[in-house]
């Protein structure tokens, strides 16, 4: 199965329309709406509900003041760091002051989602205006604070230095300045967030379902925020509608407030986000501004590299500095960077939080080095493609260490990779030494085209862990827990393909469940490219656990040799001796001595059905019934995926459109499980590449109302945007797993603007600063460049 | 307000619809039909693509009244899990599903794509796929879907469910 | 909120003249919108999709009389050859979905500037029929948008028809959008010849307050072809004069910035659509195949 297309065991249900999200479920619950600021930054000075009291169907309204306990206080900062001196959390309901457009200051409980529409419609809140800090030059101007105790806006500022950069770039041949930003973008799944949840009042517990990427945390959250114990919840992931990071972060406010009025009201309660609110209520990414100093010699060898950023983290600090320290690390992507310095400020502004999207930090990182890369060779008169390879770290060099602390506070050691064997298939595949007359060609009809590359490493599957728990049923049944979650990943298929290698079983016989915290307690999130290196190496450890118990009771039972033993479809038997065989169902009935018989399976198992040794405990000591086992899999450190792009564009001399002819890849996520999974998640990465390049920003204006919060306005790519994707493999297994994965759901992203940009400079033959990119901004630039 | 309506070949009067509610509101929370998806309320996405009279539209841009008297067709009734039609094997095939929430949204304008042309070349597949967002897939494998559903549908033709020949 | 069913005009017209405030409703897509997003609680809803009488074109002389409720799709597949520039526009507008249901009527209604209706219909000089109970009146499209999605119909009166006669001479259409799909536009312009009466018109979407034509672009544009002849030889057009029509044809516009795009970038690219459906026009023309 392992390396397989195997077809998703997920789909007949989604594509009949079967698949239960989180908005099919609950039709008998209360809906929830909310009052939502329209100011980026205020005073709330009186909310007044009378209006609205009368209206049939309300069941409650709540403020910040009905809250009680723990949910009164600040929602938690979830990742904590030592430099993270300021860190602020929004309350779950706005507590006399807003910070941004969306903030929630009411919750309405009604009948039906329209009449809780129209309550809010009728709450009157008066509001007095605080000046609004809105993007990073107004953060950095200081002059108006987000937070009136958080003085210059700083949240916090980091710095990490291997060597001394400064005297480096001093020393350096030659050296460049670069000023290099991004704007803002943001995951925008399909399906938003929303929470449902049941309160039982005789069992005075709670079951939540929700949309997040993960469920074990939530339920953490949900308990210590409501005092509950935590054994009183259990939350779980239905079918989830993509998450691309926004759903990582939690408890989002109403994965505390929609239990909370449960358990109050006593009835079941279901909160769905609609699109806008999706829009200025969740998470956006992206927004940095990079200033860059370069040392290099007469070859185009990084001698030094000095990187000062600012990071905008919006409002709150929820997830902490995640991303800008990814950005910080990340960012060195294939290269040896010399003495590198790197220093970031992540600053509040008046606009909604920032928190992972897909590639977290990365896009911006590699757009930083790659431009870089891009200067230099420009700068030299040498080959893009030359100057990369000069400043590749060599397979020989593995493991890399990099002298700095990565996202999950070890140390930054790439275990794997070959990036020269990578761009060598990458230049083989776009056809990079002919592009030159390629090039030339088109010029001469009037046309101009340009090509350009983007390299990076990716630090996937980070820790602590992840589990997995596996029960043989005495059908012979496999199933199969872990504990993070699937928005879409096919995590079902690709760990039921693990397990039916590792155990010997049929596909068809095992069933994976994922994000239900009835099913498995402990367990981290999906995020980071996690799930195939950290569950899916738990269940091949468990899967491997449970064949060693399952050949130990088989060898009993065939008087045979465990070392003699294999599983072939789901039968055990004694290698080159057909004939003596047990099914692993049969298995399971021996592991689990039955006073009870409730159907012929288990009657097999009961004390009279055949001979036992009466000199024995019917369950062995230091065994348990049942054929289960449970495992863990905590690594080390990350393992480092890696990539590079190569994209071909075409820009209209007249009207500025920007037009992708190719799009190659080249991926290197170690040993693939299922190559048609893998490249799904490279062609969705790659899809949201050229979305962040070319045509998804957030609009904000200077009073920090979102002018684009709309499906209508926020541009995503369908399939007339989005250019045929060609992708070549190579595998560079991880040394640090049993399976020698790493991870691929981030990569596609990784590298879009970065490819992107310097496909349009060499179009345009001018430096390309700043992505996204529209026609009408390109059309701009041409402007100020003729004027220059 | 009642709605009497036929949806996947079966007559239902609906009562208690609010005038200004949409069909995708009376599909998903008064019909038990939820799988057509909301993803925008502006008919952005496709997400909740339907047959109307034979024709796909955005259900959520259809109000619950102008159904009255009218044939749909979901996704709920073009093939069921264990009978899929061959649009939605194909889907499978291909890989063409991630989280699936856009999935019936595609199946349903696939499936009138093939209907009026068995044989699309690519840009004709782009342009008829392009009202319905995919965030996940990147689009590439859902093209492979189509040709391969275009391949196997005139290999094999299959009964119309959609309502367009009545 | 009330769901009037209209199944005959006359039904339709008489529900008007009760309640003046009932928004008709067609194919949804800025009606449905503004009630699913609760910008909007109209009193009466005025559902037009059964009136038999709007959901049907037919010719009258060379005049096409589309009723207002011929959806983009059967624009684009029954009327590509009598009014090709608005063939063309149709085919632009959302997607697969969007065609099937959104009508000409409802884009003259909301009477958006960025409506992609308005152009080829100002290039081809069309008429609007409005009817009330107290009968049936046309107005020119050049006196039809009064201000920012506002129009001459009075609150009684529904938009029944669009006349617009049989193309004589080349139309073409352009758009200019961010994205390919689904796109509004960050300008468009349509452009008409009208070789039997020697006359050019335009229309300019997205870069006015309202949609609006290129008069004086026109003019210049008309006089110039009649002055060498051209309208008669079909002679290639010079590129400076060209390069003049597009010039003129931003001077009419008045643009703003916007999230879709800049003023700069809005007239600019209206002078090379200017240019190009010139070219494409005229190519046509002076080869004869319209």
């Amino acid at each position: 199965m392992f390396g397989q297309r195997i077809r998703r065991v997920e789909d007949p249900r989604l594509l009949s329309g079967r698949g239960r999200y989180l908005d099919d479920l609950g039709h008998d619950a209360l809906a929830v709406a909310f009052v939502r600021s329209p100011h980026a930054h205020a005073r709330i000075v009186d909310i007044d509900v009378s209006a609205a009291l009368a209206v049939d169907g309300l069941v409650a309204i709540y403020t910040y003041d009905d809250l009680d306990g723990r949910t009164s206080e600040p929602l938690p900062l979830l990742i904590p760091h030592p430099t993270l001196n300021q860190g602020r959390t929004p309350y779950p309901l706005a507590d006399g002051e807003v910070n941004h457009v969306g903030e929630a200051i009411a919750m309405v409980v009604a009948s039906d989602r329209y009449v809780a529409e129209d309550v809010v419609g009728l709450i009157q809140v008066e509001y007095e205006p605080l000046p609004p800090v809105v993007g990073l030059a107004a953060s950095r101007d200081g002059d108006a604070l987000v937070h009136a105790d958080v003085p210059g806006n700083v949240a916090a500022t980091m710095v990490q230095e291997v060597g001394d950069a400064a005297a480096a770039i001093a020393a350096a041949a030659h050296r460049a300045t670069l000023s290099l930003s991004i704007e803002r973008s943001a995951s925008m799944p399909m399906e938003g967030k929303g929470v449902l949840a049941r309160w039982d009042a005789d069992d005075e517990s709670l079951l939540v379902h929700t949309s997040t990427q993960s469920s074990t945390s939530v339920r953490q959250a949900i308990a210590a925020k409501l005092s509950i114990p935590v054994d009183r919840v259990e939350v779980v992931t239905p079918d989830i509608g993509g998450g691309f990071g926004v759903k990582i972060v939690h408890p989002w406010p109403e994965e505390i407030l929609v239990p909370w009025a449960a358990r109050r009201l006593g009835q079941p309660v279901k909160w769905v986000e609609d699109r806008r609110e999706h829009f200025i209520s969740s998470a956006h990414e992206r927004g940095q501004l990079h200033e860059v100093e370069v040392g290099y010699d007469d070859d185009g060898r990084l001698c030094g590299l000095s990187v000062r950023f600012w990071h905008d983290n919006g409002a709150y600090t929820p997830y902490g500095l995640i991303v800008p320290i990814i950005t910080s690390t990340q960012l060195l992507g294939p290269y040896k960077p010399g003495a590198y310095r790197v220093e970031f400020q992540s600053m509040y502004t008046n606009t909604v939080i920032v928190t992972p999207y897909r590639g977290a930090g990365r896009p911006q990182g590699c757009f930083v080095m790659e431009r870089v890369m891009d200067a230099i060779a420009a700068d030299l008169g040498i080959d893009r493609a030359v100057v990369r390879e000069r400043n590749f770290i060599q397979p020989a060099e593995m493991p890399y260490d990099h002298g700095l602390m990565f996202q999950d506070g070890r140390p930054l050691v790439y275990d794997s990779g070959d990036f020269p064997a990578s761009l060598a298939k990458l230049k083989a595949l776009v056809g990079w030494d002919e592009f030159d007359s390629f090039r030339a060609a088109a010029r001469a009809e009037g046309r101009r085209v340009g090509i350009g590359l983007g390299c990076y490493v990716e630090g996937t599957g980070v820790g602590p862990y992840e589990g997995g728990h596996l029960r043989v049923e005495t059908d012979g049944s496999v199933v199969v827990s872990t504990g993070l979650t699937s928005q879409g990943q096919g995590h079902q298929t690709m760990l039921a393909q693990i397990v039916a290698d590792e155990l010997g079983v049929e596909m068809e016989r095992v069933r994976v469940t994922t994000g239900d915290t009835r099913r498995f307690k402990y367990a981290v999130g999906t995020f980071a490219s996690r799930t195939a290196v950290m569950s899916g190496s738990a269940v091949a450890l468990t899967a491997r656990k449970v064949r060693a118990k399952a050949l130990k009771i088989a060898a009993n039972a065939l008087e045979a040799a465990v070392d003699d033993l294999e599983i072939v479809d789901g039968q055990i038997r004694v290698k080159g001796s057909p004939g003596s065989e047990i099914d692993l169902g049969s298995v399971a009935v021996l592991s689990n001595p039955l006073r009870y018989a409730f159907d012929a399976g288990a009657a097999r198992a009961t004390q009279f059905a055949g001979p036992v040794d009466p000199t024995a405990p019917p369950v062995p000591e230091g065994e348990q019934p049942g054929l289960e086992g449970t495992d863990y899999y905590s690594p080390v450190g990350s393992t480092f995926a890696n990539g590079m792009h190569a994209v071909v564009v075409e820009t209209d001399p007249e009207t500025a459109e920007i037009n992708i002819l190719r799009y190659c890849v080249v991926h290197d996520c170690g040993t693939v499980i299922n190559p048609m999974i893998v490249e799904g998640q490279i062609h969705g990465g790659v899809a949201q590449g050229v979305a962040g390049a070319l045509y998804e920003r957030m609009e904000y204006d200077d009073a920090g109302q979102l002018l684009n919060a709309s499906y209508m306005d926020f541009l995503m790519p369908y399939a007339s945007e989005v250019p045929h994707i060609e992708i070549d493999h190579l595998e560079t297994p991880s040394p640090l797993n049993p399976l020698g994965v790493k991870g691929a759901g981030e990569a596609g992203v990784i590298p879009g603007s970065a490819a992107i940009a310097a496909a349009i400079e060499d179009a345009e033959g001018f430096a390309i600063t700043t992505m996204p990119i529209s026609p009408s901004q390109l059309f701009d630039l041409r402007r100020r460049h003729c004027e220059r | 307000m009642r709605v009497t309506t036929t949806v996947n070949g079966e007559r239902y009067d609906v009562d208690d619809v609010w005038e200004g509610e949409s069909l995708l509101y009376m599909l998903r929370e008064r019909m038990g039909l939820p799988g057509s998806k909301n993803a925008c309320e502006q008919g952005e996405c496709g997400s909740c693509t339907v047959y109307l009279d034979g024709l796909p539209v955005c259900a959520c841009l259809v109000a619950a009244g102008q159904a009255g008297g009218r044939q749909v067709t979901t996704v709920e009734g073009l093939g069921s899990a264990e009978d899929l039609h061959p649009v939605q094997q194909a889907f499978i095939a291909a890989g063409a599903v991630q989280c699936g929430f856009c999935t019936p949204g595609l199946i349903v304008q696939t499936h009138d794509l093939l209907r009026r042309d068995p044989h699309p070349d690519d840009a004709e597949i782009r342009e008829a796929l392009a009202g319905n967002l995919c965030r996940c897939t990147g689009y590439e494998k859902i093209l492979d879907a189509v040709r391969l559903a275009a391949e196997t549908m005139s290999a094999a033709p299959v009964d119309d469910p959609s309502g367009a020949a009545s | 909120m009330e769901f009037l069913a209209a199944t005959t005009l006359s039904d339709a017209l008489a529900a008007k003249r009760e309640q003046p405030e009932a928004v008709p409703l067609m194919g949804g897509t800025d009606v449905m919108v503004e009630l699913n997003f609760d910008r909007r609680r109209p009193p009466a809803l005025l559902d037009l999709t059964g009136v038999r009488e709007l959901d049907e074109w037919s010719m009258d002389g060379d005049v096409v009389r589309l009723g207002a409720g011929v959806t983009y799709t059967r624009v684009i597949e029954e009327l590509g050859q009598a009014l090709p520039g608005l063939a063309m526009a149709s085919r632009t507008v959302g997607s697969p979905q969007i065609r099937n249901r959104g009508t000409v009527g409802g884009n003259l209604g909301a009477a958006s500037p960025a409506g992609d209706s308005h152009p080829p219909l100002l290039a081809a000089g069309a008429k609007i029929e409005l009817a009330s109970v107290t009968g049936t009146r046309t107005v020119s499209i050049d006196d039809f948008y009064t201000g920012v999605k506002s129009h001459a119909g009075r609150p009684d009166e529904l938009i029944t028809a669009v006349l617009v006669r049989s193309a004589r001479g080349p139309q073409q259409f352009s758009k200019i959008g961010t994205r390919n799909a689904m796109v509004i536009a960050v300008s468009s312009f349509g452009l008409a010849l009208h070789p039997d009466v020697k006359r050019v018109r335009t229309g300019i979407g997205s870069a006015a307050p309202t949609p609006r034509r290129a008069v004086e672009a026109e003019s210049f544009l008309s006089s110039a072809l009649e002055e060498h002849d051209l309208w008669e030889t079909r002679a290639a057009l010079a590129d400076s004069l060209v390069r003049e029509f597009g010039e003129r044809v931003k001077a009419a516009a008045r643009p703003i910035d916007d999230v879709r795009g800049t003023a700069a970038y809005r007239l600019h690219s209206l002078a090379v659509m200017a240019r190009r459906t010139l070219g494409w026009a005229w190519a046509d023309y002076a080869g004869g195949t319209a």
